[in-house]
């Protein structure tokens, strides 16, 4: 009855084309600083890096589990917060003295740490809180809309008004938050006795190994069967139910990973940039990573994460000069539409399908003999 | 004892339309049940308010001692049923092999689902499918590119990899080949027995071929039921299928 295996056994310990391709990118990154003898360039080469960690994430609700999250910047904004607050507290000996608080506070005639402050304290905390405040936070708003089986326009709604709600709250506590301005001033991340200086090496190797680790993490996710799950959910969402899979519980798992990478980027942000601002959990930023992702190619979290480096390495590069800024801004709305009109799986799509044509024209021969109409119809 | 299955007295009704009206139907295990009925008689709802895609407005579902009134639908699928749709679904966008690995979902826990390695474990059980339902030479291609009637292969073949004790399928050879169809029949011969199954079939050759006992429904209730002998001799079924060019071609 069984025919002989098609497959041969070792190929599923062959590492995927797309494997090799986050492998290779990530050996790229790693060798930037031999080629770029420029502390400036650098900094600049990991804020991009952090930028395309955030589309990544994005790619990995939107273009695998079909979940459109216009509120992106919210967990990017809550992890930058998180590793502000506690890199802040570090600066209070120096600036305040011993029992004092963060200056900002001071100017606000805050007398006493809010107690939302204590725990970060602690730098351990903070930076596990920079990751699980914003995968709880998405947890429970995927709870009501997953569970409620809210879906499509209207997920991209309410992301989108919760984040405008927080950046409200931000900004209108000002005496706690540092309000408009952000937090400021803020002291270098020490970790194992490494400093990590904004305009350093030892930064830019923290930020391209937390990108790798993403990178990898979220591409293992989707090559496990709940990965694969997410993307037939994303496919015919009410079709995963009757083979008794609980699909908003893989919505929320989701949207929560997608949530923690989300984070984990906020806080290199703060490190790189060396504030917390309102605007990194702010609409524009919140859309642009839209943009990102679909320039790059929302179902491929390497395109994604390149589409990022890519548009805001451009941007940046222009920004030098405020005309330019705004034509930007125009070209990139044109982009955005012809990528959605003409290009629906974006860059990476377009080599992808590059790639597939140069490697099936020498086997055309091959095929026309006994396949006709078996394995190139209907293509 | 009790039946397998057993619908009492349940009425679903869209917007004051009674789809099905006070319908009553039972079904043993390991059963081939056969569900006809013209057009608009309430067959393709009765499937949906089984796997809970409707619900009713009065009535009850037992299957096997489970009380499925007001479960979701995954907790429906969980007790052991699973459904084919009248429009084939499937999912487009993934390849046919992938279409198979959802469906073998024996495991459909989402912590579960993520270790690693758990997708290669299918492979071989995707292999076995694939060959059963002729499939073998597509399994890289997205189901997007399938025929029509590949495609409600492909969705047979997810309903074999489920595994679920109660089948439902709603039409499943519309769009087949004669051939396809014999083969179809073939594959619901052997399914019968191990697994329970309801099918809605406009085909009578199919029915009479497959089916032990016809269940014929109209204006949402059941009508008759029996032998395809007793069903095509039953005057009140002649006369609900009248002007509709008799029960063979219903
Ligand atoms: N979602 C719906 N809304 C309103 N009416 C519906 C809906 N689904 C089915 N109906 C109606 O219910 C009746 C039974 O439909 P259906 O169960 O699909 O019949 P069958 O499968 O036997 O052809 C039809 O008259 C149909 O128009
Ligand atoms: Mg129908």
């Amino acid at each position: 009855m069984m025919q002989p295996k098609s497959a041969d056994p070792m190929s599923r310990y062959r590492p995927s084309a797309e494997l090799i391709a986050i492998l290779a990118v990530c050996a790229l990154f790693v060798v930037v600083p031999a080629l770029l003898n420029n502390d400036y360039l650098l900094n600049k080469v990991a804020r991009y890096l952090v930028l395309g960690m955030l589309a990544m994430s994005l790619s990995l609700s939107w273009g695998y589990a079909g979940i459109l999250n216009l509120g992106q910047a919210m967990s990017f904004g809550l992890g930058s917060y998180a590793m502000a607050m506690t890199l802040k507290l570090k600066t209070v000996p120096v600036h305040t003295g011993p029992q004092g608080l963060p200056d900002f506070m001071v100017w606000n005639n805050v007398a006493q740490l809010p107690w939302f402050w204590w725990p970060f304290e602690s730098q351990t905390f903070a930076i596990l809180a920079g990751i699980a405040i914003p995968a709880a936070v998405a947890a429970a708003l995927g709870w009501f809309m997953f569970r409620g089986r809210v879906t499509g326009v209207y997920v991209a709604i309410i992301t989108l008004a919760a984040m405008v709600v927080l950046n409200l709250v931000i900004i209108d506590q000002q005496q706690y938050t540092g309000g408009f301005n952000g937090i400021t001033d803020l002291a270098q991340l020490e970790l194992f006795g490494i400093a990590f200086d904004a305009y350093g090496r030892s930064t830019y190797y923290l930020v391209t190994i937390c990108m790798a680790a993403a990178l990898l993490g979220a591409y293992a996710f989707t090559r496990t069967k709940a990965g694969l799950i997410i993307q037939a959910i994303r496919d015919h969402e009410s079709r995963v139910r009757y083979f008794g899979y609980d699909v908003g519980a893989y919505q929320i798992v989701a949207f929560a990973l997608s949530a923690a990478i989300a984070g984990l980027a906020g806080m290199l942000y703060t490190i790189v940039m060396e504030f917390a601002s309102p605007t990194f959990l702010g609409v524009q930023l919140s859309l642009s990573v839209v943009v990102w992702c679909a320039v790059g190619g929302r179902q491929s979290l390497l395109g994604a994460l390149l589409g990022a480096i890519l548009v805001a390495g451009v941007q940046g590069a222009l920004s030098e000069s405020a005309t330019f800024l705004e034509t930007w801004t125009l070209v990139m709305g044109g982009l955005f539409v012809l990528i959605v009109l003409f290009l629906p799986k974006g860059l990476a799509g377009l080599v992808s399908s590059l790639w597939a044509l140069i490697r099936q024209r020498p086997f055309r021969p091959f095929r026309g003999v006994h396949g006709i109409g078996q394995t190139e119809g209907g293509a | 004892m009790n039946p397998y299955l057993q619908l009492s007295n349940v009425t679903v009704s869209f917007n004051g339309f009674l789809a099905l009206n006070d319908l009553n139907l039972d079904v043993s295990k390991g059963e081939l049940r056969c569900l006809i009925g013209p057009n608009g008689a309430g067959k393709t709802t009765a499937l949906d308010l089984i796997c809970g895609k409707v619900k009713q407005s009065a009535g009850s579902i037992v299957f096997n001692d489970t009380v499925l009134d007001g479960l979701e639908e995954h907790r429906i699928a969980r007790a052991g049923i699973g459904r084919k749709f009248q429009v084939p679904s499937v999912f487009r966008e993934l390849t046919v092999s992938d279409n198979l690995r959802v469906a073998c979902a024996q495991h459909p826990g989402v912590f579960s689902n993520l270790r690693p390695g758990h997708r290669q474990a299918d492979d071989e059980a995707v292999e076995r499918l694939a060959e059963l339902v002729g499939l073998t030479d597509q399994l890289k291609r997205p189901a997007a590119f399938l025929s029509h009637g590949q495609t409600q292969w492909l969705e047979i073949g997810m309903l074999v990899a489920q595994n679920a004790a109660l089948i439902l399928m709603d039409e499943p050879t519309a769009g087949m080949t004669a051939q396809e169809t014999r083969k179809t029949a073939d594959l619901f011969l052997r399914l019968k027995g191990r697994h329970t199954l309801i099918v809605v079939e406009h085909d009578m050759g199919f029915v009479k071929a497959i089916g032990d006992v016809i269940s014929v429904m109209h204006l949402g209730q059941l009508l008759a039921q029996g032998s395809a002998c007793e069903i095509e001799a039953n005057p009140a079924v002649r006369k609900a299928y009248l002007g509709r060019g008799g029960i063979t071609n219903a």
